[in-house]
């Protein structure tokens, strides 16, 4: 059974479509990562699977369930969210932040349990974020602020992961260390991974699967390598794009028209 | 820069100071007066009311502690304990620092109902009795509509819920005004002294009628604190993190703006504790709103009776307007606590 199971969505914003009649069935375990240019509809499609965005029409399960129709709290249970922007409250602890992802399990009237407290430490250990625990978040560094945002995520203990633009802003170093570290997450805890990425080497090489959206419909779906060397990704991004194999790896190369001969 | 959050000793430091600036509050509400009367005298009555040793006080002192200071000293500390919580709180669930208890439309619609009350247009109307009854349905009209326009619906959200506060307080004021204008000079006199709020009138009875709505409220308020922080990353966020987000925002909005309802019905309309009171608190013990939230009560408590206590000794036998005491103090010491956080923190 396919543990996100998107059936026909369609959500609008008033009369304006943003994501038309997508389907698509993620394996347990599989890192799937939506691409395609602005405007294409990924952080719509993304945010509606991670039910913080209502569904027009169609429906987003997890295991079966139906999202619409699960409580806040049984959802935080199920998928978390990475956002594009996260909010990062002045004042509050590293751990504090990370401790907010167990709000779905000791709930808004008792304090942390045990267990709750021991998944905070075991991700901070993780994440390599000890050393900041009691740091106000502010005070961290663009690539430390990322880890402690998927810190959080991952402190929901969920079976899917929902990340939208997780790298932007960070160098290439904290780029790739970001991505490595939840690549090691999904080995370990078999957790489902819905991204977008604009980047599209990086889509390619981390992510077992691409949905390639544009205008909020679904063009290709298909394995990382087949879909970065299609000829639907360029025209989608109107522009060329090159892929040249390096040492095994696709890196996708934008070709700038004025450089053509 | 150390900007880390304060450590679990500097919160304790100051809970016990808070607590310690209440009761020295209580002391000086009771035997800060016109009439001198000593403390020691006043400590062992109230010990002589709990059985242990006999009375210390004349019948006239007896009167003078127990029905008029005992009953402004209680009904200061919840309306301080109320309008300070119910700051915090909004500021909380709004994301604003601006926000204080009158941002939906309390301090408009109880000032209409009042101005109605003590106008009195038609004639037949008791003033004294039906001020606080219409202040008080005035105030939750006002809250009830701005719900109704800003916090309903899909789209609904913290600014279209401030926004519907700012246009049902402007048509408010605009009608209360309409009234004052038709109305006596005395009657705008009254008007303006209830408007500036003050303790001058608290008996038994007004703080037995605010009591359970105080009790209640806080309560609500102080344990909403854990669900503030986890709002503190916006609504969509919180959402994805198991917050019922609409729901949280109804509750606390309700409990907040019942209890602000109550204590203007008694009191008036009392400013600036409500916005300052957090504030101060925030600066000294951080963001959390675990922290700030039981803190406020308590400090807000003790401040509003010092407030009252200089309210009605400084310009002795006549009264300031407590409004312009709590302003008057309350913006300097803010301004130290600032000043000092900022130093502690360079």
């Amino acid at each position: 059974m396919s543990t996100v199971e998107i059936q026909d969505l369609t959500v609008r914003a008033g009369s304006k479509v943003l994501v038309s009649g997508v389907s698509l069935d993620i394996e347990p375990g599989t890192w799937c990562t939506v691409v395609g240019p602005n405007g294409a509809g990924k952080t719509t499609l993304v945010e509606t699977v991670a039910g913080i965005r209502r569904a027009s029409s169609g429906s987003v399960s997890i295991s079966g369930q139906c999202l619409s129709t699960m409580s806040e709290r049984s959802r935080a249970r199920m998928v978390a969210l990475v956002p594009q922007h996260p909010e990062v409250p002045a004042g509050m602890t590293v751990k504090d932040y990370v401790s907010l992802g167990r709000t779905a399990y000791h709930g808004l009237l008792r304090a942390p349990s045990a267990r709750d407290r021991a998944v905070v430490d075991s991700v901070l250990e993780r994440l390599s974020l000890q050393e900041f625990a009691e740091r106000d978040v502010i005070t961290l560094s663009g690539g430390e602020r990322q880890r402690m945002v998927l810190g959080r995520a991952l402190a929901q203990s969920t079976m899917v992961i929902v990340l939208d633009e997780p790298i932007t802003g960070l160098d290439l170093r904290h780029q790739i260390e970001l991505l490595d570290l939840l690549k090691s997450e999904v080995a370990q805890c078999g957790l489902t991974v819905v991204a977008t990425l604009h980047d599209l080497t990086l889509a390619g090489q981390f992510a077992d699967r691409l949905v390639l959206l544009d205008r909020g419909e679904v063009i290709l779906d298909g394995p990382a390598r087949e879909v970065i060397r299609s000829a639907e990704l360029a025209h989608c991004y109107g522009m060329g794009l090159r892929v040249v194999d390096v040492d095994g790896s696709d890196v996708v190369v934008p070709v700038r028209s004025g450089l053509r001969h | 820069m150390n900007s880390n959050p304060p450590t679990a000793r500097r919160v304790a430091l100051v809970s016990a100071l808070t607590v310690v600036a209440l009761a020295a509050a209580v002391v000086c509400g009771l035997a800060i007066g016109p009439t001198s009367i000593g403390t020691s005298q006043i400590i062992g009555d109230v010990l002589s009311h709990a059985g242990l040793g006999h009375r210390t006080l004349s019948p006239l002192q007896s009167t003078i502690i127990w029905q008029l200071r005992a009953p402004r000293l209680v009904l200061g500390l919840l309306a301080g304990a109320m309008l300070a919580v119910a700051g915090g709180t909004y500021q909380g669930v709004f994301r604003n620092p601006l926000a204080d208890p009158y941002l939906l439309g309390v301090a408009a619609g109880a000032g209409l109902g009042a101005t109605f009350a003590i106008v009195d247009i038609g004639g037949g109307i008791n003033t004294p009795t039906w001020t606080p009854l219409l202040a008080f349905a005035g105030a939750m009209v006002a809250v009830a509509f701005t719900w109704g326009i800003g916090g309903r619906g899909l789209h609904s959200n913290a600014s279209t819920l401030i926004l519907a506060g700012v246009a049902v307080s402007a048509l408010l004021t605009s009608m209360q005004t309409f009234l004052q204008q038709q109305s006596s000079a005395n009657s705008i006199a009254r008007v303006y002294i209830w408007l500036l709020g003050s303790l001058a009138s608290a008996s038994w009875r007004s703080v037995w009628l605010v009591f359970p709505y105080v009790i209640v409220c806080t309560a609500i308020c102080v344990v909403s604190g854990r669900a503030l922080d986890v709002m503190s990353v916006g609504e969509d966020e919180s959402r994805s993190l198991g917050l019922p987000v609409r729901r949280v925002r109804f509750i606390v909005i309700a409990a907040s703006s019942l209890g602000t309802a109550a204590i203007v019905s008694a009191v008036g309309l009392i400013g600036f504790v409500g916005i300052i009171v957090p504030h101060i608190v925030r600066l000294l013990v951080g963001t959390s709103y675990r922290r700030i939230l039981p803190i406020s009560v308590v400090f807000g408590a003790a401040f509003l009776v010092f407030a009252d206590t200089l309210a009605r000794t400084v310009m002795a036998p006549s009264e300031l307007p407590l409004g312009v005491v709590t302003a008057a103090i309350g913006a300097p010491v803010f301004v130290v606590v600032l000043s000092l956080r900022r130093r502690m923190v360079r």
